[in-house]
């Protein structure tokens, strides 16, 4: 069996990807900056919620970073606040995500908290220095997501986990109105005709109850050429699709393969191989980091009795106390922006 | 010789570094061809105190004065150290206090939350937070307690989203209930109970230290206390016996009565009307405890057969959508699926 993580093109693929992209260049006005995620060549995905779109941005940043790297920035919150003029309690960070060729950091920032907020991307580099990702003149694409908040109209969907896979963009969000379970899959390089429609996603409860389940993240792996996703639902329960079913307009059950307990709410995770086995690293809400086994993940039988109270089996990364973000650095590490109190340190940890 | 200008230590002779609106000069220094290294490497501005790194902004030269302007407005109330280092020159620097911002009046306060009833069903699937002015994101978990009637708190009542379900303009918060103690058969709902127990009473309290948009704290703590009824597990549905028709010839409201209180968000955008002439134009308001959807039409009736249109998303307070329960229990049979995404319901008017 073959598992990797999908953002880890190849440098000769990235290349080619590059060149086929074309993406004008102009200037990117954000209404807001939330889940980031890389894509083919360097590629930087922002989830904008308040504008509804997603905005492909070109950060230019293709050299290969050094092998064996590591990244330590303490306080970084703090550090944020100052390049910003104000104080770490008037921003909030976002996202974090690594740009898997250079292993450069990714940061969406909200400087402010009203609705006057201003986003910001900013780039950390393994040196520790920061710097903003500037908009004004950037080769950029983007794409509208329906229902755009309107001045009568209070809706709006808050984008929570964005990844691309297999030419697509995918985007999990979450209604402020309907309960609704739209998965998004948005063809990347954009086109006009196609936004990508709303695929509707369940959950079978034990094969009695169906519920609408609203994805609150998900990490694409690949066993076995096949493209699937790993996602945590908001009600908990960790599910496989496989990407092939990911249609415009489908109705998709997720294979339950675990279920991880109250108020236990997966952030982010990240896939990896260590020793010729597969992990899954999870970063939760309450219960810490969880390191799942990868393997034999579509292997598993689905839970279909209330007292499997796990599948998988997982363990506790007990010197990971407060990880809010997480994503794989590279091949040894993960980054991670952890803090309990009011200081948060953006550093990378050795894949355990 | 280190002489003090208000809060700005300055060289009493040679360059100086004054901040006039927000923009930092470097005077009494004439700017010459631009560093190898870039401006910065001769002035930088640090905003807050210990190792932090420089303000972003802009560099020019203006009328042969180095000027920095911050990408953003200093924050009120940030210590601020401009450093000059002239080539071949002492370094010079200056201290700038920018004011504090004066003290805010509480006046933001919780407007209304829905739904309205106090009587919610055990599977409530989510509650809307109206503030009457913009609201800071970011803290909103700290804020929302569920308590019991004896005063505890329901530990983790709520999907804890960090992003946060506000609207556009930070006026309404949605606090979704957490699904994984309302669907049946979970693991989770087994392990932590639901949050809220059917015949039991509770509160919903609202603390008043939640900041605001400008960073002031509410008016006041707001509590809405319930009781909780049985889970509801019945999809509304909608007929022309619920309709209550306006006469031909006046503006009256046409109104649509439910049995049982719907989501109001839904509300006021998920049904329509339609008449003799194509679609009405009219103004929408929700009553009685959010059992009632009025329509008062721009223009006046005229007799004809007419259509209420609802859209199949519209949800009770339990997440039952027209037609279709929240969560579907396969075992049961299967009566009525509605597949369609809208409900026509005739009615007459005379």
């Amino acid at each position: 069996m073959k598992l990797r993580l999908l953002t880890g093109l190849c440098l000769s693929a990235a290349l080619t990807f590059a060149a086929g992209f074309n993406m004008p260049a102009g200037k990117v006005t954000l209404k807001s900056a939330g889940a980031l995620a890389f894509g083919p060549s360097g590629i930087l995905f922002v989830g904008d919620s308040v504008g509804a779109s997603i905005v492909a941005l070109d950060v230019d940043d293709r050299t290969p970073g050094p092998a064996g790297a590591s990244l330590e920035i303490k306080g970084v919150n703090e550090k944020i606040a100052a390049m910003l003029g104000t104080a770490a309690d008037q921003i909030l960070v976002q996202d974090v995500v690594v740009n898997p060729i250079s292993h450069n950091v990714y940061i969406s920032v909200s400087r402010g908290r009203g609705a006057d907020a201003v986003p910001v991307i900013l780039r950390a580099t393994a040196a520790g220095k920061l710097t903003e990702v500037p908009l004004d003149n950037i080769k950029n694409a983007s794409v509208s997501l329906p229902d755009s908040p309107t001045a009568d109209r209070q809706r709006m969907e808050t984008i929570t986990s964005l990844k691309y896979a297999d030419g697509r963009v995918f985007v999990a969000g979450l209604s402020n109105e309907e309960f609704s379970s739209s998965l998004r899959a948005i063809p990347f390089p954009f086109q006009t005709a196609d936004k990508g429609t709303g695929i509707e996603i369940w959950h079978g409860s034990h094969g009695r109850f169906e519920t609408q389940a609203p994805v609150r993240t998900f990490v694409p792996y690949e066993i076995n050429h096949k493209t699937s996703i790993l996602a945590a639902y908001t009600c908990t329960p960790l599910v496989t699709i496989p990407v092939s079913e990911l249609k415009s307009g489908a109705k998709v059950k997720g294979t339950t393969i675990a279920e991880l307990g109250n108020g236990n709410k997966p952030l982010d995770m990240i896939v990896y191989t260590k020793g010729g086995k597969h992990f899954i690293l999870m970063a939760n809400s309450k219960r810490g980091v969880m390191k799942l086994s990868g393997d034999n993940l579509e292997g598993y039988a689905p839970i279909t009795k209330q007292t499997e109270v796990t599948g998988v089996p997982y363990e506790t990364i007990a010197s990971l106390k407060g990880v809010q973000h997480l994503d794989k650095f590279d091949d040894a590490s993960a980054l991670v922006l952890m803090g309990e109190g009011a200081s948060l340190d953006l550093r990378t940890v050795p894949l355990p | 010789m280190l002489a003090l200008a208000g809060a700005e230590l300055v060289l009493a002779e040679g360059p100086a570094i004054h901040m006039d609106g927000g923009v930092f000069r470097v005077v009494g220094w004439q700017a010459g061809a631009l560093p190898a290294a870039g401006w910065s490497a001769l002035l930088s501005v640090y905003a807050g105190v210990g190792d932090v790194p420089p303000l972003l902004g802009t560099y020019s030269v203006e009328a042969g004065t180095l000027t920095f302007r911050p990408r953003f407005s200093l924050s009120p109330g940030m210590h601020v150290r401009a450093v000059f280092q002239p080539p071949g020159g002492p370094p010079v620097e200056a201290v700038f206090e920018i004011a504090k911002a004066a003290p805010l009046a509480a006046t933001t306060r919780v407007a209304h939350v829905y739904p309205s009833t106090d009587i919610l069903p055990a599977n409530q699937l989510k509650l809307y937070i109206y503030f009457s002015a913009p609201m800071g994101r970011g803290d909103a978990w700290r804020h929302i307690r569920l308590l019991r009637e004896d005063g505890s708190a329901v530990a983790l009542p709520f999907l804890e989203i960090a992003q946060e379900l506000w609207d556009r303009d930070n006026l309404r918060l949605t606090v979704l209930f957490d699904p994984g103690r309302i669907k049946r058969g979970l693991a989770s709902l087994a392990e932590a109970g639901p949050a809220l127990e059917q015949g039991k009473r509770y509160t919903l309290a609202i603390s008043r230290d939640w900041l605001d948009g400008r960073g002031a704290v509410l008016a006041d703590e707001y509590r809405k206390d319930f009781r909780v009824g049985p889970a509801d597990r019945t999809p509304p549905e909608v007929a022309t016996g619920q309709v209550t028709a306006p006469q031909a010839g006046g503006t009256d409201a046409l109104v649509l009565h439910f049995p049982k209180p719907m989501d109001y968000a839904l509300l006021q955008h998920s049904i329509a009307v339609t008449g003799p002439s194509g679609a009405m134009e009219g103004g929408v308001a929700v009553a009685s405890d959010e059992t009632e959807w009025r329509f008062t039409p721009h223009q006046a009736w005229t007799a004809g057969t007419y259509r209420i249109i609802v859209q199949t998303t519209l949800e009770d307070l339990a997440g039952n959508h027209i037609g279709r329960a929240f969560d579907v229990d396969t075992f049961d049979r299967v009566t009525k699926v509605v597949t369609q995404e809208t409900v026509d319901v005739p009615f007459q008017v005379q």
